[in-house]
């Protein structure tokens, strides 16, 4: 049977509520957790293979592990609700429909790292979840769960729910941490790393919705069963957004093993108007995009990577046989240059660029070295920047161009 | 927040009273400058100039400082809006499903170019990145609301629902 | 101390100094724009990267610091190519408008592109259109076209000022920098953000197509306008004067000095020099009160001046030194005041307003040398008068010939119908100095100052610290250096000692004064030395 674990309430009447929660067994890993010493659920943790399910899929445990020991003072634990990567709704359900799941994550979790203030960043168009959240919150610390003393523990806990204001950059870390400092989304220079020097000059660690939603699962049951859902590298379920042109957008929380044929034509329920599969673009837009051959391959960290672009965000894009690509790119471009925050030079003027070059290629202006210059200027610039907000650019920008480059040949008019 | 006078922007003691708890959240004041600037326009409905100032002196900050953080977000209004604000997304997911077509409906119906407000201040229309909304592309957000999939047939019958 | 190899050179260096700064004290220079060692590290430009280790990606020099071991390679094919991509996208963007931008000749982006872009250009699309000639200040004019967002501005106004007047507004390939609409940026130190912007972005309003930046000449000097001696350039335009309606002296900039004033100066400092080529420069010599002055040569005027200093007993003259003084004039108007047995001699007249002074730079002194008129000895002697005593005493027609050094007496915190008073009872008026004013105009004889940009000398800046100016210009008309002046008096009066240079009377300075002993202008090279511990109050 299917294993579910972050998405089995959804379809319950109020599941965002406590009541719903608790009768489902809901804060039962909790109790499990304070029972434990803080480093031992840092340790379950690194067991159960969770790695970071915001886009970078870097292991959690192991990050948590990065708090230097020993540390007075403040920790915190941020936990970046700012979704924002192109084809990614994940979060948002969470948040809708079992906002407690992350609130006992949340506990658990500052409880192993010895936070006691946690910060929800909430990307700000996102009203009606917050609003749910805030809900929850409140149930949550009347019911005990938040505030001092939980359950008996002794751990306290203070949770501030923290609004963004539109700007996708603040999803990256550092980027966040600045945001909800009062400023700018410029990300920080690394060094200092937030879990050494992060939010207000403090060890910080900032985890995705789904990652610590996961958390209470890992305490419940066990870290060897969560590793078994998943492959050797990474443990769990996951849940895939998937969009565009197929008959049954949704969210679908599957095992990380599972491939990218059987995520859109079983369970997304294929393409619609019997049209065929162009292309599909695996973890959100920054992955590198995969042509309709390319779809056999599972859908976890690593078997992206190999297959050349990335799991990310697990916002799967699937473009039928009408879709013009140059266009496709000239819209992801788009949306590049107007989020880059500015900060660094190479995002900041290339990604105007690019959207430029791209726009008049559309247009049926392009010249025929626009695409040579369009991947020399992306792999000039990858890796050269602050944050890995230009990589995700280079991503689309260069596999658009390199698996469909005679599509944007055919619209540059010959000499 | 009551404007008194041309160039004035004062909150009231209650407002106040909120700025206070806010910054007393944080373990620097400033960093509730993203929700002070949130309730601010919320009680004005954009930002002006007069509450950037104003804000900033709430937080011991430069004007320069407040006035970088209110231009880097995209939710930040600093000039009057309509009583409805339709953003339409135009990422990629939307705009394989139509989205251009639905900017192109709410313009003719609404006969405003996209960054326009209505004549009747009725209604500002905007195209914005990615929502994060993508199984119900295309689709839009209408304040507070997320709506879509959008067709002529339901964009007619939200925007009716529009006072 | 941790020690590293770069581009194959050892070395070794405190613990936490930046990669950057390890290849600077090797002389090697890592292309930067928005790295200031002033400033707070801000990563953006991307240009200062280099190799480290194995690390497969170059990393910027500014925010890595040097860890026992490190092997960093400066030069590398890798190096080359990321630095020449980081040039382009520096430049896409950029109005190329060198032909007329002021920055032109000292533009970090014409050099770096000479050394490490030569690229071919490639972007034929409309660039970002930004506001030009923007004037930010009294001081200052914004191009935000040319603008390369390195942030050093908005940190020197955030970190050095802590003012904050400037932003980077707005976001992405838009973002640009500014200040809050309505406002100015007018704070003190405001010319500093031109001097760190490291191309044609901030502009000086008071050197806007001025002059090209290669007809300038450099002279090392410090700046006159207080106390605390910040080390300066004076950067004079000798060959197209035309250029600039003959004004010889173009513009000061900031010299570095890690003790005294590091990379900054004041815009008192800074704009401060107009005196210089000023209408009110006394060129020549004059005898005669008012209407009836008239100019004479020095031939001349020196034997009527010695005259009038022998004709008067020792307790009828008076001598007002000036803390705007060298050192080197200071000590040859010591000599020949004890050679005539003077003991009315001071150097101190309050200002008509206290001076401001802060924490950063600027003191309330206004004086470049009053700490070397206290040292050199130019108080009263013997029971002497001093400066409002010697002034009481003219009005009482008890002194009745007074030498004053450029002091504006009538300007000063006394009431000016007393002095003037004073000043008009006087047998003989001398007035020397660079620039007239209102003791110039009731002087029986005027003797012409060289500024302090138009001969060589040393101040002793408040902290007791000797530092050396140089000579940038040559004097506007017969004007020569106070202690020529003095020299040549002292000459016609018997005075046995004879310079013939600055360096003559710093030496006879250095052997007869205890705190200057030891000193020379060799000695003192660019960086002065403190001889006088202003704490302990003694020798340092």
């Amino acid at each position: 049977m299917r294993e579910r674990l972050l998405t089995g309430n959804f379809h319950l009447p109020q599941s965002h509520t406590l009541r719903v929660y608790r009768e489902t067994g809901g804060y039962a890993g909790l109790e499990k957790a304070f029972a434990l010493p803080p480093a031992a659920i840092t340790e379950e943790v690194k067991k159960s293979n969770l790695r970071g399910l915001g886009g970078a899929g870097f292991p959690t445990g192991i990050k948590w592990g990065f708090i230097p020991k020993g540390h007075q003072g403040p920790i915190y634990l941020v936990i970046n609700a700012d979704e924002g990567e192109p084809g990614t709704f994940k979060d948002r359900y969470l948040l809708e429909k079992d906002p407690h799941s992350l609130i006992e994550g949340m506990i658990i979790s500052a409880y192993a790292i010895g936070a006691h203030v946690a910060f929800i960043y909430v990307r700000g168009e996102y009203v009606r979840p917050w609003r749910i959240l805030r809900q929850a919150v409140e149930e949550a610390y009347a019911a005990g769960f938040l505030g001092r003393n939980i359950l008996g523990s002794g751990f306290d806990l203070d949770v501030v729910i923290h609004r963004g204001a539109g700007a996708y950059i603040c999803g990256e870390e550092t980027g966040l941490i600045s945001s909800l400092e009062g400023k700018k989304g410029w990300p920080k220079l690394k060094p200092p790393f937030p879990a050494v020097r992060g939010a207000f000059g403090a060890p910080t660690i900032v985890n995705n919705v789904e990652t610590i939603c996961h958390v209470p699962h890992i305490m419940r049951r066990g870290a060897e069963w969560f590793a078994g859902l998943g492959t050797n590298t990474q443990g769990g379920t996951r849940m895939y957004s998937v969009s565009g042109h197929v008959v049954r957008p949704g969210v679908y929380e599957l095992p990380v093993s599972v491939t990218l044929r059987t995520l859109i034509y079983e369970h997304a329920g294929g393409l619609p108007n019997g049209r065929g599969l162009k292309a599909v673009v695996p973890g959100g837009s920054s992955a590198a995009i995969l042509r309709a051959g390319e779809i056999d391959v599972t859908m976890d960290v690593d078997g992206l990577k190999n297959a050349g672009t990335m799991a990310g965000s697990a916002g799967v894009i699937v473009m039928d046989d009408t879709v013009s690509i140059p266009e496709a790119l000239m819209v992801v471009a788009r949306f590049y240059a107007h989020e880059s925050c500015g900060q660094c030079t190479p995002c900041r003027e290339s990604t105007g660029w690019i959207f430029k070059m791209a726009k008049r290629i559309v247009e049926g202006k392009g010249r025929k070295e626009d695409l040579d210059t369009i991947l020399d200027v992306a792999r000039r610039g990858a890796g050269t920047t602050i944050c890995a907000f230009y990589d995700g650019a280079v991503g689309p920008y260069i596999s658009y161009i390199e698996k469909f480059r005679e599509e944007f040949e055919a619209l540059i008019p010959r000499a | 927040m009551s404007v008194a006078g041309a160039g004035t922007a004062e909150l009231t003691p209650e407002q106040l009273a909120e700025v206070r708890r806010l910054q007393g959240l944080y373990p620097d004041k400033r960093a509730a400058l993203l929700p002070v600037l949130q309730l601010a326009q919320d009680a004005c409905g954009y930002i002006s100039l007069e509450t950037e100032a104003y804000v900033a002196r709430l937080f011991d900050l430069s004007p320069a400082h407040v006035h970088e953080v209110v231009t880097f977000y995209t939710l930040f209004f600093r000039e009057p809006k309509g009583r409805h604000v339709i953003s339409v997304c135009h990422n990629l997911t939307c705009h394989l499903l139509g989205a251009e077509d639905a900017i192109a409906h709410l313009k003719a119906r609404l006969g405003v170019e996209v960054g326009g407000t209505t004549k009747d201040g009725r209604v500002t229309l905007l195209s914005v990145e990615c929502l994060c909304a993508c199984e119900m592309a295309p689709m839009m957000q209408v304040d507070d609301r997320y709506e879509g999939p959008l067709t002529p047939e339901t964009i007619d019958r939200i925007l009716e629902g529009l006072q | 101390m941790p020690k590293l190899t770069i581009d194959g050179r050892e070395s070794e260096v405190p613990e936490g100094t930046g990669v950057i700064e390890a290849a600077r004290r090797l002389g090697i220079e890592v292309p930067h724009y928005c790295y200031h060692p002033g400033l707070s590290i801000a990563g953006q430009c991307r240009l200062c990267m280099v190799e480290i280790g194995n690390n497969p990606r170059p990393q910027i020099a500014c925010n890595t610091q040097v860890v026992e071991g490190m092997v960093v390679r400066t030069e590398t094919p890798k190096v080359l190519e990321t630095r020449q991509a980081i040039m382009e996208f520096h430049l896409i963007n950029h109005p190329l408008d060198c032909p007329v931008c002021d920055q032109a000749g000292e533009c970090w982006l014409q050099i770096y592109y000479m050394k490490h872009g030569l690229y071919e250009p490639r972007m034929v699309d409309e660039k970002v259109h930004k506001p030009k000639a923007v004037p930010l200040g009294p001081h200052v004019i914004l191009d935000a076209e040319r603008c390369i967002l390195c942030s050093r501005c908005v940190r020197f106004c955030d970190e050095i000022t802590g003012t904050g007047e400037l932003g980077i507004f707005q976001r992405g390939d838009h973002s640009e920098i500014g200040l809050f609409p309505g406002r100015e940026l007018a704070n003190p130190y405001s010319g500093n953000v031109v001097d760190i912007c490291p191309v044609g972005a901030l502009t000086d309003r008071d050197f806007r197509f001025a002059v090209r930046v290669w007809y300038l000449e450099t002279a090392k000097s410090i700046c006159p306008g207080c106390s605390r001696g910040c080390n300066i350039a004076v950067h004079s335009n000798l060959r197209r004067p035309h250029h600039d309606g003959g004004r010889r002296v173009a513009r000061l900039k900031p010299r570095y000095h890690a003790e005294v004033n590091r990379w900054w100066i004041c815009d008192a400092g800074r704009y401060g020099y107009k005196f210089v080529d000023d209408p009110s420069r006394v060129r020549f010599p004059t005898r005669g009160r008012g209407d009836a002055a008239a100019e004479v040569g020095w031939d001349e005027i020196v034997p009527l001046i010695a005259g009038q200093l022998r004709r008067y007993q020792p307790g009828e003259i008076g001598v007002l030194a000036s803390p705007q003084m060298a050192n080197e004039d200071l000590f040859l108007l010591r000599r020949l005041v004890d050679h005539l047995g003077l003991a009315h001699v001071d150097f101190r007249v309050p200002p008509s307003r206290p001076g401001d002074e802060d924490r950063i730079l600027i003191k309330a002194d206004k004086n470049p040398n009053r700490r070397g008129a206290e040292l050199i000895g130019l108080g009263p002697r013997d029971g002497g008068l001093d400066a409002r005593g010697m002034l009481r005493a003219a009005r009482e027609r008890r002194i009745k010939c007074l030498w004053v050094f450029h002091h504006d007496l009538l300007a000063s915190a006394w009431p000016e119908g007393e002095i003037r008073e004073a000043l008009e009872s006087l047998e003989c008026l001398l007035f020397q100095g660079s620039n007239g004013n209102g003791v110039r105009l009731l002087a029986h004889y005027v003797l012409p100052s060289a500024a302090w940009v138009e001969r060589e000398g040393t101040f002793t800046n408040f902290e007791g610290r000797v530092q050396r100016f140089w000579k940038a210009v040559e004097p506007l008309g017969a004007a020569r250096a106070d202690w020529e002046i003095v020299a040549r008096i002292g000459e016609a009066l018997g005075l046995s000692f004879m310079p013939d240079t600055g360096e003559d009377c710093f030496k006879a300075l250095a052997a007869t004064v205890p705190a200057f002993a030891g000193l020379s202008y060799r000695e003192l090279r660019d960086t002065g030395r403190l001889v006088w511990d202003c704490a302990g109050r003694g020798p340092a």
